[in-house]
């Protein structure tokens, strides 16, 4: 479903992807997570295109991303970033039914489609009528996420959807994620740099570090059997608050 | 680039129409924009129509510069000057010491000149009647004793040939407190004792009034300024008895009465008109008949040119600078080039960039429109410019990555959310433009320039409030305007958004 071969990027001097290859299946849940800077972010911009390799392939659908076929295979998988990046003119509604209107969809299906939507991801409908500036930051990750399923992509890319958030609102909004990736069996590719959500979302993860993967496996053999040390140390960084909390309760 | 396309079709819209109007049957007589030269302007307007001749009189206009060139391009068909400044500012460098050597130059530009006209309005240096008893100054070689004497001289003083370099080298005087300001202007700085000396008029009204001092010009520098009257040759095709129409008014006028007639206007508070229906009806027995417009009348008129002034030169600027903000937005490369043109553009003196134009478009409304067109560039391409690079990038990739092509990006998202930031730049170059419109008066635009550039040349302050006011009020409509339709232009999302960051 989504492929890379041999990618390599660099900003100026710096080289933050180094010769990357990388294959998804799809209706998997693959999360991208690493220390800060190990190139994560980049690597979901370069699948999506919004970033141009220096060297490498990308490939979505077994076709190789080019100039021209970007914005019709744009039009076929999903985006949500961290702050959701509405657009701020336009109502929650609007947001959400921009590309179909764009794309001369019928008005009926929108509507349908609109409504179907607000349920998966439980949203008042009636919130629809709301400017970003009015809506609260779970609210607007939700219309992010209803944006980008709106034209139903096989694919899904999110860039830590969940970073911005109340840790409340977070795992309502975490749980409902994972229902709505496992019904709609959509092939995602998520960064994150929280252990606890990817362990509560992925199917595999991706173990990044200075722009190379460092493990790529299900969670349990990334603890079971790591490739190197980094891996370990990686999750137990991860694991520690969390012992600190559990072992003062006790 | 169709939006180009548009303005290409508005400005040669501009100027069919206005070579349209530019050739009616009636001659167009310029002046200059001190009160001599638009009494002797409406003096020749008016005798020409009552000798069936239909003419108009273009007033006040810029400096001798302007009107010579508009008089080449027959812009103007006549207008009067003085000998002096002709052979020294006008056609300086060549050898003219006859009346027929200067005829004789004159012809090769396609240019007349009639006999003199009877009066010598020849440079003079000014004092008030105490410095003269405090220096014991009495001609201007006594100067040279003083060097801290304080000189204010008129611009055009201070650069032509025959002007203050040229005095300052002949007569060897140490003065370095020197600087330009308005001819009308000096007599108040004169006379609050601001400035201690002032170039005159030697026909000036003020002299009297003011009882002022003219220095002796002991070393005989400055030239004689015949006031004669420069025409078109090609015009005597059309109107055969123009040489001795004009001819007629050739020793009519002597320097007393020159004097009078000034004093009449500047002192005594007739218009020109009027002071030349009166002279005429001396000369020839004949009632000249002169429209006099009321107040209402002429805020009307002036109102309906300054609108049209700023109205039509700023739609034309919106529709080229939005076009090029994106174009800068889009294009790193073309941001600098476009960037740096329209504000270089910014900083030409409006009075020279009118001059420029004047080959390429004559005098009257479209030199103006072009220019106020030209200044209007920078706010509204920088602010489109700007309010395009400040979206934020979340807001950028999101629309890329829906797969939005880039123009319906612009289109949707990009132009809606830079709309605050280009409806401020459109507001700021009306609001500047409202105000650069008055100086379209320099070039017979009309407009509320009109009567302050009257009202300073006559020292009345009502009929620079006349000018003045309205332009104030004109830039406050304006700005509300701008204000209410960003209220209903702009989204509710971004209009809740500046309430809650409040």
């Amino acid at each position: 479903m989504i492929k890379l071969d041999g990618v390599s990027k660099s900003f100026g001097e710096v080289e933050v992807i180094h010769k990357l290859s990388l294959e998804i299946s799809e209706h998997q849940t693959a999360i991208l997570i690493g220390p800060s800077g190990c190139g994560k972010s980049t690597l979901l911009r370069l699948m999506i295109g919004l970033l141009k390799p220096d060297q490498g392939q990308i490939s979505l659908f077994q076709q190789p991303l080019t100039s021209d076929n970007m914005e019709k295979l744009r039009q076929q998988v999903g985006f949500v970033l961290q702050d959701g990046g509405l657009f701020p003119h336009l109502t929650a509604g609007r947001n959400i039914t921009l590309m179909a209107e764009y794309l001369q969809r019928e008005g009926g299906w929108i509507n349908s489609r609109l409504a179907e939507l607000c349920e998966l991801t439980h949203f008042s409908q009636s919130l629809l009528e709301h400017y970003p500036i009015q809506l609260s930051g779970g609210q607007i990750q939700r219309v992010a996420l209803m944006r980008a399923l709106m034209l139903d992509p096989k694919i899904l890319f999110l860039d830590e959807p969940l970073g911005a958030l109340d840790p409340l609102y977070r795992v309502g909004l975490q749980e409902d994620m994972k229902s709505i990736f496992t019904q709609l069996k959509k092939t995602v590719v998520m960064v994150t740099h929280d252990m606890g959500e990817a362990a509560a979302l992925a199917d595999q993860i991706i173990l990044m570090r200075d722009g190379q993967i460092v493990q790529h496996d299900r969670l349990k053999n990334l603890a079971t059997n790591p490739t190197e040390p980094f891996v370990l140390e990686f999750i137990n960084a991860q694991r520690k608050p969390w012992q600190h909390l559990e072992d003062q309760i006790k | 680039m169709i939006s180009l396309r548009y303005f290409v079709l508005m400005v040669s819209l501009i100027l069919a129409t206005s070579s349209l109007s530019a050739t009616p049957p009636a001659l167009k007589i310029g002046s200059k924009k001190f009160t001599e030269s638009v009494i002797l302007g409406e003096v020749i307007t008016q005798h020409l129509n009552n000798n069936q001749v239909l003419a108009t009189h273009a007033d006040q206009l810029g400096g001798t510069r302007l009107l010579w060139k508009a008089l080449l391009q027959g812009e103007l068909d006549i207008y009067p000057d003085y000998t002096g400044t002709i052979i020294y500012e006008i056609l300086h460098g060549e050898q003219i010491g006859t009346q027929a050597e200067l005829r004789a130059h004159l012809e090769n530009y396609g240019i007349a000149m009639t006999a003199p006209l009877g009066f010598n309005n020849t440079y003079a240096l000014g004092i008030t009647q105490n410095t003269a008893d405090k220096y014991g100054l009495k001609q201007i070689s006594d100067l040279k004793q003083y060097p801290d004497l304080n000189f204010g001289f008129t611009n055009e003083f201070m650069d032509r040939e025959d002007g203050w370099p040229s005095l300052q080298n002949y007569y060897d005087l140490p003065q370095v407190n020197v600087r330009g300001l308005d001819h009308d202007l000096a007599y108040k700085g004169l006379e609050a004792g601001s400035i201690d000396l002032m170039d005159l008029y030697s026909t000036d009204a003020e002299i009297a009034y003011y009882n002022l001092k003219i220095l002796e010009d002991d070393q005989h520098h400055f030239p004689e300024y015949q006031a004669v009257i420069l025409y078109r040759i090609d015009l005597i095709k059309q109107i055969p008895n123009l040489d001795s129409l004009l001819g007629q008014l050739s020793g009519s006028i002597s320097d007393s009465e020159m004097v009078q007639l000034n004093s009449a206007v500047k002192i005594d508070h007739f218009s020109e008109a009027q002071v030349a229906q009166k002279f005429l009806k001396q000369v020839f027995n004949v009632e000249s008949s002169i429209k006099s417009i009321g107040l209402v009348g002429r805020l009307l008129q002036t109102t309906r040119e300054h609108l049209f002034l700023v109205l039509l030169s700023l739609s034309a600027a919106i529709i080229v600078s939005i076009p090029l903000g994106i174009l800068a937005a889009n294009k790193p490369k073309a941001s600098q080039i476009i960037l740096s043109t329209v504000g270089v553009i910014q900083t030409i003196p409006s009075l020279a960039l009118l001059v420029f134009m004047i080959p390429l478009l004559g005098i009257g409304g479209p030199p103006a429109l072009v220019a106020l067109f030209l200044y209007s560039l920078l706010p509204i391409v920088r602010n489109t410019y700007s309010g395009l690079t400040d979206i934020p990038q979340d807001i950028r990739e999101s629309a890329i990555a829906l797969g939005l092509p880039a123009s319906a990006r612009l289109r949707i998202v990009e132009l809606p959310l830079a709309t605050r930031s280009i409806l401020a730049g459109i507001k700021t170059s009306a609001v500047i433009n409202v105000g650069t419109a008055t100086l379209g008066a320099l070039i017979g635009a009309g407009g509320y320039g009109q009567a302050i550039l009257t009202g300073i040349r006559l020292d009345d302050t009502g009929l620079i409030l006349e000018g003045a006011l309205p332009a104030a009020v004109l830039a406050l409509l304006v700005q509300s305007g701008f204000d209410l339709i960003e209220k209903s232009f702009l989204s509710p999302g971004l209009q809740l958004k500046q309430e809650s960051t409040q």
